[in-house]
């Protein structure tokens, strides 16, 4: 009897791994715009935040994605190891999606904010600076 | 034959390495913001974010370690991927949501001390 069950995982592995780093790369390079925009152009901040929000996304789904590696019982046939592999892989993509699009709604929330600040800005003068 | 010494040895080094780089990462990007709290002192800022990556590096090397006493016994080696990838899969879930719960924490702090300065 021959298991696919190995084969399995060496094909869902590097999928999760590249789909992650793919989607965090193209997302949080276009992010950059709206947190400089949010912060009001002081970078060393924006760029920061910036980087929080990609190592969170990278660790949440990275970790999603091996917590759910696991596929029990057989896969005889290389059509169950595709089918199974489906089931996975096509779940995961689904979820990094709404992950993708719950980030941008906390951009958009935080641009929303920061132009209401800026809207009454004028009448609470010089509060938002750290005295040093 | 028993899987379990590979099965820790590996383990034991991805999760070391994922915890070093993360902490290194969060070290370094995290400074702007306790600077920010400590409205611009940067001795005790400094102090601060090392005592929290020491911290950090204790607990989440104490979870990693204690991980190994309830292993299941590992037989071949598609349970070895699946044991090592759940493991580390639920220890990098924590980090994750420990992440966002301090990201909220440091925006909740920030907000206050700036409130409460001007």
């Amino acid at each position: 009897m021959k298991d696919f069950i190995v084969i399995a995982y060496l094909v869902y592995l590097p999928v999760v791994i590249l789909l992650t780093f793919y989607v965090a790369h193209s997302l949080f390079r276009n992010s950059l715009v709206y947190m400089k925009d949010i912060f009001n152009g002081r970078d060393e901040i924006a760029v920061a935040t910036n980087t929080l929000f990609r190592i969170g996304f990278y660790l949440l789904n990275l970790g999603f994605g091996l917590y759910i590696l696991e596929i029990t019982g057989h896969l005889e046939t290389p059509q169950a190891a595709i089918e199974a592999l489906s089931v996975k892989i096509g779940g995961f993509s689904i979820y990094l999606g709404i992950m993708l699009f719950l980030n941008m709604y906390l951009f958009f929330r935080g641009k929303k904010i920061a132009k209401q600040r800026r809207i009454s800005a004028p009448f609470i003068t010089e509060t938002n600076l750290p005295r040093t | 034959m028993n899987y379990n010494i590979p099965a820790y040895i590996i383990y034991a080094a991805i999760t070391i390495y994922i915890i070093y780089w993360v902490g290194r990462l969060f070290h370094k990007n995290g400074r702007v913001f306790i600077l920010r709290i400590f409205l611009g002192h940067a001795a005790q800022a400094d102090a601060t974010n090392n005592i929290i990556l020491t911290a950090y590096y204790l607990f989440n090397t104490g979870y990693a370690i204690v991980q190994f006493s309830n292993w299941q016994a590992v037989q071949n080696l598609q349970m070895l991927i699946a044991s090592i990838a759940g493991k580390t899969g639920i220890l990098v879930g924590i980090l994750a949501v420990t992440h966002y719960f301090n990201m909220l924490l440091v925006y909740i702090l920030s907000k206050r001390v700036l409130h409460y300065s001007s």
